[in-house]
């Protein structure tokens, strides 16, 4: 039941403010969005772009591991590794530093000591799925199981 | 892709990383829209937007010297901003709670997670352009309704003229 007293929050309708496209051409525009040719033209357009993905993701894998004992650094990099690493196909290296961030994002929060061991062991897991995901998928995958359930005691610990 | 009214449109990216930039900036192409500017951060961003208008943005969250959030917070509430309505999508790895809380509540009108596909891009500009939200001006808050869903059992708070049934004035 509403009640009957005055406040004080205005709505502004769709109808009101400039839209990005007229309703019929909205229609239309969704319509496209979802279609199959345009998911299959857009699958084009994202592959050409992994080789270089690919690429810059090594480099930051490389900075990743000499940045390590700079927690910020390692934070800065394993997310920049997390924000594209299986849009490029690499999906155990994603997955991976999700974990670190996750790890290291949840103990920042909770103002817990990060346990250097276990980024590290994070970061060499990272590299190495890095560098040979095509060829060992499997045991990337084991290595991630290990790492979340590694990190969720972790955090349990602390928390 | 003619016809979609993609062409017409003008998109700005907010993203320091230049791969990201690159990608979006590819899957946006992919849909017929061509007039694309780039931003490294929310300060230049905020800046391209005075001189250039965008009918869509897509922002990261987390760059320096200006975050997403802020420059959000900008665009919707600094009094001569240029489109206050704009749509704007935030990308970002940062997929914590407390952070998509706070995107929200600085205003943006959609969120999405990374790693991005085309689907889930697409899915948001579909939503944008289909189904545009209300917007919502109160002591705290400028921005697209952050209730997505109306339920029949809400028992409150009660916070908006038009959760008032005397006083519902809409514009």
């Amino acid at each position: 039941m509403k009640p009957s007293s005055k406040k004080v929050t205005e709505i502004i309708t769709p109808d009101a403010y400039p839209q990005m496209m007229s309703k019929p051409n909205a229609a239309r525009a969704a319509q496209t969005l979802r279609s199959p040719q345009t998911a299959e033209k857009a699958q084009v357009a994202m592959d050409a772009q992994i080789p270089a993905m690919r690429a810059a993701i090594l480099r930051y894998v490389e900075e990743l591991e000499k940045a390590q004992g700079d927690m910020a650094l390692v934070f800065e990099k394993a997310h920049e590794i997390r924000g594209f690493a299986e849009t490029a196909g690499l999906i155990t290296t994603g997955r991976i530093a999700e974990i670190l961030c996750r790890y290291m994002d949840d103990m920042e929060r909770i103002k817990g000591p990060l346990d250097a061991t276990l980024v590290a062991l994070n970061v060499s897991a990272i590299g190495r799925a890095a560098r040979t995901e095509d060829s060992d998928a499997a045991m990337g995958d084991v290595v991630a199981a290990e790492l979340a359930a590694l990190v969720a005691r972790r955090l349990a610990e602390a928390g | 892709m003619p016809d979609a009214g993609f062409e017409t449109l003008k998109a700005l990216i907010v993203e320091d990383n230049s791969h990201m930039r690159s990608l979006l900036r590819a899957l946006l192409n992919s849909i017929g829209i061509k007039e694309i500017a780039e931003a490294t951060n929310g300060q230049a961003a905020l800046i391209l937007l005075r001189e250039r208008k965008s009918d869509l943005v897509l922002t990261d969250l987390a760059m320096k010297p200006m975050d997403g959030l802020e420059f959000t917070r900008h665009v919707r509430n600094d009094e001569h901003s240029p489109n206050p309505f704009v749509p704007i999508i935030m990308i970002t790895g940062h997929t914590e709670k407390y952070r998509v809380e706070a995107a929200r509540d600085a205003g943006v009108t959609e969120f999405l997670a990374k790693p991005i596909t085309a689907r889930n891009l697409f899915a948001r500009i579909a939503e944008i352009v289909e189904r545009p939200r209300a917007f919502v001006r109160c002591d705290s808050y400028f921005g697209p309704d952050r209730r997505r869903h109306q339920l029949d059992d809400y028992a409150g708070p009660w916070r908006r003229k038009d959760d008032f049934q005397q006083e519902a004035v809409v514009r």
